[in-house]
C-alpha cells in the first residue's frame, strides 16, 4: 500500500516538475495580455476594435506567442479601475487601459510595476519607460469621410452627431468638417452632441432630427452610435463609420469605415518587449505607419466613381506625405 | 426663417415629441401607482432594461414583437414581486431595495443580451399606424395620428389611471393605503395587498416602457439602452405630483425641451452645447422649484407598515 503510494506521488512529482518546466520555458516567449474597456467588447466600436484585435492577433500568433488575454469591461470610475489594474499588473506581461481616462491611473500604477508594460490612449503622453500612449488620428479618416459626405449629399447639407465635444470626437469631427469643406465651402455641416457616449436612443434621436432638418450624409463617433446608423439605414440616408468597420449593421447605409487597426498596435508592443523595450513611447495610428485603415462597402460601391477613389487615393498619399495637414483647434 | 417655417418645425418638434414621451409616460404612471400606495420603487430603470431586453429578444429571435411585449410586462410583473417582496413584506428601506433592483436588472438584461444574442443587432420594430387620410390634416395630422399603437396606448392611459385612481373603489383603497395605512388597515383594507398589486402593476408598466425603447423606438437593444430614463421618470411622477395628467405635462415638457435643444444645436447658433444639452432637465427642476402648489406626496411614501406596531 505505501509502496503504491510512493510510486503514485512519485510520478505526481515527476509530471508537476515536467509541467512547471513546460510553462517556464514557454513564459519566456508567450506574453499574457489583461485589458480595461470603458465600455463593451461588442459595442461595435471603440472597445471592440482593440478587443478584435487583440483576438485576431492571439489567433494568429497562437497560444505559444500570447498565452492568456483576460478584460474588464464597463469600466469607468478611479476606484474600479484602479483596483482592476493592480490586480492585472503583476500578473500580465501588458496590460492595456483603453482610454484616455485612465491616464492618471496608468501613471499611479506603472510606477509600482516596472516589469509590466502598460498602454492607453487616446494620449500622445507616455509618462514611463513602461507605458505606450496610443494615439489615433482620427482626423485623418474623417478628411476622407468629409471628401465623401461632400461628394453624395444630395441636400448640401451633412451631420455630425458626437457624444461630448472632447478629446477623439474633436479630432474626429474637426477632420469631417475640413474634408467637407476641401471639396465645397458651401455644404452645411451641422453638429449635434448627445451629451453621452452610450446613449443609443439619444444618438438616434439626434440623427433623427438631423435627418428631419435636411442631412443626407450622417457620421459620428462612440459607441451610442448604432442608434445613429440604425435611424439612417430606416430613412435611407448614409453614414460614414470611424473606429471600426461598422457596416454589417446596415450594408445599404454605411458607405466607409475608418478602422483603427489596434492589432498591428499590439504586435509592435509584444516584438518590443522581446526586444527589452517595455514601453516609453508615443504610438501614433496613422495612415502612414499603416495602423489606420479606411475600408468601403462593397455594397455601396457605386458611389465611389473613378474620380471620387483618385481623390480619395490622393488625399491619403497627401496626408501621409504631410501636403495636407488637419488643423486640430 | 418665415412664420411657417417655424411652424413647420413647431409641428416636427411635436410629432416627434408625442412619440418620445410614450416610454416616460408609460414608466412614471406605473411608479405613481407605486408611490400612491406608499412604496418608491427606484428600480424602474432596471426593470425597464430588463423589459426592453425580453421585448427586442423575442421580436429579434422569433420575430414575434407582440409575444415580446407581453413578455417584457410580465417580467415587469416578476420584478415587481420581488420588489413588494422585499419592501412590503420585508419591510427592508425602499431606497435601498430599489437600487438593488435597478443594479440586478441592468446586469441581468447585460448578461442575457451576451448569452443570447451577443452583438448589436437590430430589428424592424413596431410600425406607425399611419390613419389613411387622418395623417394629412393640416397641422395635427402628423402629430397626432403618425405614430404605432404603444403611443395610442400611452396617452390612453392618463385619462383611464385617473379614472381608476380617483372614480373606482380600488383607486381610493390605494390612496388611503398610501397616506394612511393603519386607518385603511382599521377600515378592513389589505394594506400588504394593495401595495403588492400596486408595485407589481408599476413595474409591468415599466417593463412595457422598456419594450417601447427598443421595439418600437431604437429598433435595437445596446447595452445600458435605457441611459437613466427610469430615473427621469421617478422625477416625473415628483414633477406631476403624483397626478396622471400632470405626468404627461411634465413627459411632453420634457420631450418638447429635448426636441428643441437637439434643434438648436444643429442649427449652427454659437451656444456651448453643454448647456443646450442640460436644458431639458434644468427646465423640468426649475419648474419644480418655483412652482408654490403645495406637494401631494403621499404621506406614508416609503413607510413600511407595520400591524403590530403600536407607535
Amino acid at each position: 500500500m505505501i509502496k503504491k503510494l510512493s510510486v503514485i506521488s512519485f510520478l505526481f512529482i515527476f509530471v508537476a516538475i515536467f509541467s512547471l518546466t513546460g510553462i517556464g520555458s514557454a513564459e519566456d516567449e508567450a506574453v499574457s495580455i489583461a485589458m480595461i474597456f470603458p465600455s463593451t467588447i461588442d459595442d461595435m466600436a471603440w472597445s471592440q476594435a482593440m478587443y478584435e484585435g487583440v483576438m485576431s492577433l492571439q489567433e494568429e500568433l497562437g497560444d505559444a506567442r500570447i498565452s492568456n488575454v483576460s478584460y474588464s469591461e464597463n469600466l469607468y470610475d478611479a476606484v474600479q479601475v484602479g483596483s482592476a489594474m493592480r490586480e492585472y499588473a503583476p500578473n500580465f506581461d501588458i496590460v492595456i487601459a483603453h482610454g484616455a481616462q485612465y491616464q492618471n491611473i496608468v501613471d499611479d500604477v506603472a510606477r509600482d510595476f516596472p516589469n509590466t508594460t502598460f498602454a492607453y490612449g487616446t494620449s500622445y503622453n507616455a509618462m514611463h519607460d513602461n507605458v505606450y500612449a496610443y494615439d489615433p488620428h482620427a482626423e485623418e479618416g474623417a478628411y476622407l469621410a468629409g471628401i465623401i459626405a461632400a461628394h453624395v449629399t444630395e441636400t448640401g447639407i451633412v451631420g455630425v452627431i458626437g457624444p461630448v465635444q472632447a478629446g477623439d470626437a474633436i479630432k474626429y469631427n474637426t477632420g469631417f468638417m475640413q474634408g467637407v469643406e476641401s471639396v465645397d465651402p458651401d455644404i452645411e455641416i451641422r453638429v449635434g452632441y448627445t451629451g453621452s457616449f452610450g446613449d443609443t436612443v439619444a444618438a438616434r434621436e439626434m440623427a433623427e432630427t438631423q435627418i428631419d432638418e435636411g442631412a443626407d450624409v450622417l457620421t459620428g463617433s462612440a459607441q451610442q452610435t448604432v442608434g445613429s446608423i440604425r435611424a439612417a439605414a430606416e430613412a435611407g440616408v448614409y453614414w460614414l463609420s470611424t473606429d471600426i468597420d461598422q457596416s454589417s449593421l446596415a450594408p445599404d447605409t454605411v458607405i466607409a469605415s475608418q478602422s483603427l487597426n489596434f492589432k498591428e498596435v499590439v504586435r509592435y508592443m509584444i516584438d518590443a518587449r522581446a526586444d527589452g523595450i517595455y514601453g516609453g513611447e508615443h504610438l501614433p495610428l496613422s495612415f502612414e505607419n499603416g495602423f489606420l485603415t479606411y475600408d468601403f462597402n462593397e455594397n455601396l460601391a457605386h458611389l465611389i466613381d473613378d474620380e471620387l477613389q483618385a481623390l480619395i487615393d490622393q488625399t491619403i498619399e497627401q496626408i501621409i506625405s504631410g501636403e495636407i495637414t488637419i488643423e486640430i483647434n | 426663417m418665415a412664420v411657417s417655417a417655424y411652424l413647420q418645425l413647431a409641428i416636427r418638434i411635436l410629432t416627434v415629441a408625442v412619440a418620445v414621451s410614450a416610454p416616460y409616460i408609460f414608466a412614471a404612471i406605473g411608479e405613481m401607482f407605486s408611490q400612491k400606495s406608499g412604496v418608491l420603487n427606484l428600480g424602474v430603470e432596471g426593470i425597464m432594461m430588463l423589459g426592453a431586453f425580453v421585448a427586442f429578444y423575442f421580436a429579434w429571435a422569433h420575430e414575434n414583437i407582440l409575444l415580446g411585449i407581453i413578455l417584457a410586462i410580465f417580467v415587469g410583473g416578476l420584478m415587481g414581486l420581488l420588489m413588494a417582496f422585499v419592501s412590503v413584506t420585508l419591510k427592508a428601506k425602499q431606497g435601498i431595495s430599489g437600487i438593488g433592483l435597478f443594479m440586478f436588472g441592468w446586469g441581468v438584461a447585460g448578461t442575457l443580451f451576451r448569452l443570447f444574442v451577443g452583438g448589436v443587432q437590430s430589428i424592424s420594430g413596431l410600425q406607425d399606424l399611419n390613419v389613411s387620410g387622418l395623417t394629412d390634416l393640416p397641422y395635427i395630422g402628423r402629430i397626432l395620428f403618425s405614430h404605432n399603437i404603444l403611443v395610442y396606448l400611452a396617452f390612453l392611459l392618463v385619462p383611464v389611471s385617473w379614472y381608476v385612481l380617483y372614480k373606482t373603489p380600488w383607486g381610493l383603497k390605494v390612496r388611503a393605503v398610501g397616506s394612511t395605512p393603519r386607518a385603511a388597515d382599521t377600515m378592513g383594507i389589505n394594506v400588504t395587498k394593495i401595495r403588492y398589486q400596486c408595485v407589481i402593476l408599476g413595474s409591468m408598466l415599466a417593463g412595457l416602457a422598456g419594450a417601447y425603447l427598443s421595439v418600437a423606438q431604437a429598433n435595437m437593444f445596446a447595452s445600458d439602452l435605457v441611459a437613466g430614463r427610469g430615473f427621469i421618470a421617478i422625477a416625473l411622477v415628483y414633477f406631476g405630483r403624483w397626478k396622471p395628467f400632470g405626468i404627461l405635462k411634465g413627459a411632453m415638457l420634457f420631450s418638447v425641451a429635448n426636441g428643441f435643444q437637439r434643434w438648436f444645436q444643429i442649427s449652427g447658433i454659437a451656444f456651448p452645447y453643454e448647456v443646450t444639452v442640460v436644458f431639458p432637465y434644468v427646465l423640468i427642476i426649475v419648474v419644480l422649484a418655483l412652482s408654490h402648489k403645495k406637494f401631494a406626496e403621499p404621506t406614508a411614501l416609503t413607510v413600511p407598515y407595520d400591524r403590530e406596531f403600536k407607535g
